[in-house]
């Protein structure tokens, strides 16, 4: 190919080049068939006696439990066979500690979906699913007797507050 | 109306409504056929008795070379008590050291009203505390048997549980502390029974002691309607939200009304406690005669079909020869206390119960170099024959009186019979046999009469 003829094809090749830049791409994108459980909780492990007690105080008292206290609420909780009952009596035991801080009634009922959100942060270290917290709020709203002692009650003896 | 009456007058309403039931078993009811008692208590008489100072009375004649012989068992059984060197009773103030003997509760004693093996023997195994306890509860030589470890095979309690069809607070055992892994033989570990069919269980000495008296006592009791409802609807929210199999805080399967009359026992104990009402017995000065004491508490309130209670101060032998014999004559007060109570102060349980009590396993007959105070020398248990002498005694109903069944020269029984001595008596002992879980030496203790 001769010089001239080239420069003649130059402004071909420039505009084939500026329209073959402009080329769109399309993307389509997918969801992935994912099974939906409340919440993982497949590696739990049971808590000790130990480890159940001093969060547990903490929780209630938030300061921790000392050493001494320690020992001597876990051989309590050794004494009886039925760990339910055991914990039940020593977690209402603790209830009647005029130490326990607890959320005053009033900021419950003011706001229960931030009380709702804390409790679950405080005793189960996450965050409440939409349900969950959907239906503590109902609950809370609906029974008008209920107090913040009675929510951190039920969660101290709910089966996932034993696992960590 | 107070909740236990309340508890107690509905369990009667819908027992006239009752329909048949299903045991795990898929038999229809339980066994009742044959029992010949409702209710048996059975006392470990542990931490490990030698036979010298307890069948053989011979005191301080076959230990510590003086020739004092007598009898420092004397509710158990038959025998005069040693005249001189007394140091196993109570100290009056400004005398001598347990020089003054604590005076017998029962007028006869317990050989005459019923039967005694005096040549029992602990046939496998090595003589330790928590292998004759784990014997004794499941009638298996666990020789594989470690501390922290339930045992291997089943309970006689789940074996009651399960073939007999009794509820939990039907079947307790009462430890004499939580050491030892004594809290772990309520159940075994075996697959097929466990936890589901386990014992309640207190160590009274602690739950009721110092320590419960500042985690339990005045526990806050909510309401039953306007408070727990609530609680335990949230409560079974919770707990739905979090549906792992398995994943709950042990239990033993106390239903919900169990489990409030566990809690309200605790509470009522208390109570005793504070008005001096808990029926300990007349001497209280160790760990035993206090978890006898609790023992009568659970005998009161729970009426169980089977009760076990460990005992275990005997074992300061190891180091106090002189202890040692303090302990094994308020072992007995303990044991006569027991039965007068039984008798005196239960009305469903008089004439109705079968008491069987074991030492876990003996001690050895050659002492170890140790001294006391008095220079009489200590003993061990480590699996000598004289450490495998043990004896069985039983009282009650359809028990036969004044009768002796076995000797040195022919010993009869053997340290794994109770359970199934037990399953006879509560009418399960077909159940259990057939369980093959049980030593294949073992035999009721009636079938050996």
């Amino acid at each position: 190919m001769n010089m001239p003829t080239f420069k003649r094809l130059i402004p071909v090749l420039l505009v084939g080049l500026a329209m073959g830049s402009c080329t769109e791409e399309k993307y389509t994108y997918g969801v992935n068939d994912v099974i939906v459980q409340p919440t993982d909780l497949s590696g739990k492990k049971s808590k000790t006696p130990e480890q159940y007690l001093n969060i547990l105080y903490a929780n209630l008292n938030q300061r921790a439990m000392s050493a001494n206290q320690l020992v001597k609420a876990t051989d309590v909780i050794t004494s009886i066979g039925d760990k339910q009952v055991a914990y039940e009596t020593v977690i209402s035991k603790f209830m009647n500690d005029p130490d326990i801080i607890l959320p005053s009634e009033e900021s419950m009922r003011n706001d229960p979906e931030s009380f709702v959100k804390e409790t679950y942060q405080r005793f189960f270290v996450r965050v409440p699913t939409e349900a969950e917290k959907t239906w503590m709020i109902n609950f809370i709203n609906s029974n008008p007797d209920v107090t913040p002692e009675h929510v951190y009650y039920a969660f101290a003896i709910a089966n996932e507050y034993y696992f960590y | 109306m107070k909740r236990r009456d309340f508890i107690k007058k509905t369990a009667l309403a819908t027992g006239a409504i009752t329909v048949p039931y299903i045991l795990p078993t898929g038999r229809l009811f339980a066994q009742t056929g044959s029992q010949k008692a409702e209710h048996v208590v059975f006392v470990l008489f542990a931490g490990g008795v030698r036979h010298q100072e307890s069948i053989l009375q011979r005191y301080l004649a076959e230990s510590q070379d003086l020739d004092i012989e007598g009898n420092i068992m004397y509710n158990m059984l038959t025998g005069d008590a040693p005249e001189l060197k007394v140091v196993y009773g109570t100290t009056p103030a400004g005398q001598q050291p347990g020089i003054q003997p604590i005076s017998r509760i029962l007028q006869t004693p317990l050989d005459q009203q019923g039967t005694l093996f005096p040549e029992v023997r602990f046939s496998k195994a090595g003589t330790g505390h928590f292998v004759g306890l784990s014997t004794g509860v499941s009638g298996h030589y666990g020789v594989t048997q470690g501390l922290r470890q339930r045992p291997i095979n089943p309970t006689i309690f789940e074996y009651l549980r399960r073939f007999g069809g009794a509820k939990a607070t039907d079947v307790w055992f009462v430890g004499n502390g939580i050491g030892n892994s004594t809290p772990l033989l309520n159940h075994s570990e075996h697959p097929d029974f466990g936890y589901k069919y386990a014992a309640n269980f207190f160590a009274p000495n602690i739950t009721f002691g110092s320590k419960g008296v500042e985690f339990l006592k005045g526990f806050k009791v909510y309401h039953p309607d306007e408070e727990l409802v609530p609680i335990r609807e949230m409560q079974a929210f919770l707990n739905n939200s979090f549906n792992l199999a398995g994943k709950e805080i042990p239990h033993l399967y106390n239903t919900d009304e169990e489990k409030a009359d566990i809690k309200d026992f605790i509470r009522a104990t208390f109570e005793r406690l504070e008005n001096n009402q808990v029926s300990f017995p007349p001497v209280t000065d160790n760990g035993d005669l206090s978890t006898i004491g609790y023992t009568t508490e659970i005998l009161r309130w729970f009426k169980p079909k089977l009760t076990v209670v460990n005992m275990s101060s005997v074992d300061s032998c190891h180091g106090s020869y002189t202890s040692y014999l303090k302990s094994l004559h308020r072992g007995d007060h303990a044991v006569g206390h027991l039965w007068n109570f039984i008798q005196t102060q239960v009305p469903e349980m008089k004439d109705n119960t079968i008491m069987i009590i074991m030492p876990e396993h003996g001690r050895n007959y050659e002492p170890n170099p140790i001294t006391d105070e008095n220079d009489w020398f200590a003993f061990d248990h480590d699996s000598d024959p004289n450490s495998r002498r043990i004896f069985t005694q039983m009282v009650g109903p359809n028990v036969p009186a004044n009768l002796r069944v076995g000797s040195e020269a022919n010993p009869v029984g053997d340290a794994a019979d109770t359970v199934l001595t037990i399953a006879d008596i509560l009418g399960i002992k077909q159940d259990v046999l057939a369980t093959g879980l049980v030593d294949f030496n073992a035999m009721s203790l009636f079938d050996r009469i």
